[in-house]
């Protein structure tokens, strides 16, 4: 582990090292550093009672900082290494932030997609990268042999080449990339348990932001958007579009290999089972549709009045670890009635919204 | 006797099995010493992590689900068995 070592000037009300830098000393276990470690997890703690205070400023330049140069909020800072076929991470690094493309596409795709999250956070939204405090961006890439998946581990985005047989490799879809991002996102702020239906309202919102990505950076409206997850993943061998429709849930592939897209699109056809974590991945088809119907019935551009209210309601006091799909329907109206008025345009779609996934009765 | 390896969960959320029958392997005696071997009591709750891989291994009277990163070992072994056992 390529831990910083924290210099003797490391102490609580020391502002000068960056948030990510507090991340990764305050979750070390290695008893040397036991004392920085406590203090970097005082000052995170400080620092987010700062950030609550300041309701959503972004207080963080890194113009103090020795080791950084300065930084301007907003900008990305994204850093790609290349795993080289081995699970270990970080792997070697391959480009740094305002370093050319280079001839490895997965590296260069990483690079523009983080590029293009980055970009829909803080333009839209005004949330500067994964933590809102302009937190690097890393990812690695060609993690594992054949490796059929994606994932967030915590602190940096990692992808597989995939088979060739099945799956393209992960990088290939920006929807995908925005995924993974926006479990980050999620860890810093509503931290939505990984089970049931709060992992399910994890799993929605990294497709909602996924989707908002590739709409964002194409300059797509929701009428024009495929509202896919994963398109171009499959190989042309797989009779299938992406993984997941938000449109249509459950009709993203029906491949003799692969089965039926198993995604339900209301609570009626709600799925129970022991697997992956509760269904996570198969019931976030419920709230996918919903919002994707908000999208539909506002018009215009889904990252502009649909998106904000998603992104207030994840940000926001409304949510706690283990909000169901009740919980967190009632949240997003609540979010719309506020922005929007009560009874207004967006308020009703959202509550409309709710009641055709049967998630609402409409008596609410 | 047998063994099935099921897989959920993954970003792209989608279920595979695979399953071996011992008994029509060219070297059973190999795969139920190799099974009886494993640490079924050992397996310990994994934390839920997003767009990770779990397993549910079964072969009676056992059954245990393992994060992708507690797949280690002769777990790791196991399932690149069953795969392989498999043709994929
Ligand atoms: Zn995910």
């Amino acid at each position: 582990m390529d831990t910083p070592h924290p210099g003797p000037d490391l102490h609580p009300h020391c502002t000068i090292v960056p948030p990510y830098l507090l991340v990764r000393l305050a979750k070390l276990d290695d008893p040397r550093f036991a004392q920085a470690a406590a203090a970097a997890r005082e000052s995170l703690l400080r620092d987010s009672q700062i950030r609550q205070l300041r309701g959503g400023e972004h207080p963080f330049t890194y113009s103090g900082a020795r080791t950084l140069p300065a930084r301007t909020p907003g900008e990305s800072d994204r850093t790609i290494s290349d795993a080289g076929g081995q699970e270990r991470l970080p792997g070697r690094r391959v480009r740094a932030e305002g370093q050319p493309a280079g001839s490895d596409p997965a590296v260069n795709e990483a690079y523009d997609s983080l590029g293009a999250t980055q970009a829909l956070f803080w333009t839209q939204f005004g949330r500067d990268s994964i933590d809102g405090l302009g937190l690097p961006m890393d990812a690695t890439v060609h993690y594992g042999k054949q490796y059929d998946n994606a994932f967030w581990d915590g602190e940096r985005m990692v992808f597989g080449d995939g088979d060739g047989q099945v799956f393209n490799r992960f990088t290939i879809s920006p929807s995908v990339i925005g995924h993974e991002l926006t479990h980050g996102v999620t860890q810093f702020t509503a931290n939505l348990q990984y089970e049931g239906q709060s992992g399910a309202l994890n799993e929605s919102i990294s497709d909602v932001f996924g989707a908002l990505v590739e709409q964002h950076t194409r300059g797509q409206s929701s009428a024009e958007a495929s509202w896919l997850i994963g398109d171009g993943l499959f190989t042309d061998q797989v009779e299938g579009v992406a993984l997941r429709s938000m449109k249509a849930p459950g009709t993203a592939y029906n491949d003799d290999v692969l089965g039926k897209d198993p995604q339900p699109g209301s609570m009626a056809d709600y799925i129970e089972t022991d697997d992956d974590n509760g269904g996570v991945h198969l019931n976030s088809g419920i709230p996918n549709r919903a919002f994707y119907l908000v999208a539909d019935a506002l018009g215009g551009n889904a990252w502009e009045r649909p998106g904000r209210i998603w992104y207030n309601t994840l940000t926001g006091t409304g949510l706690g670890r283990e909000s169901d799909f009740a919980a967190f329907a009632a949240a997003t109206a609540a979010t719309a009635a506020q922005l929007h008025g009560i009874g207004g345009a967006a308020h009703n779609a959202v509550l409309q919204a709710w009641v055709t996934v049967g998630v609402m009765t409409g008596r609410e | 006797m047998k063994v099935i390896v099921s897989r959920s969960g993954g970003m792209a959320g989608i279920r595979l099995t695979w399953e071996v029958r011992v008994e029509e392997q060219p070297d059973p005696a190999t795969w139920a010493d190799f099974l009886n071997s494993l640490p079924w009591d050992d397996v310990t709750d994994s934390e839920a992590a997003p767009d990770r891989f779990a397993y549910r291994i079964r072969c009676a009277p056992h059954e245990v689900v393992l994060g992708e990163t507690q797949v280690n070992g002769p777990w790791r072994d196991l399932v690149n068995r069953v795969r392989a056992a498999n043709g994929m």
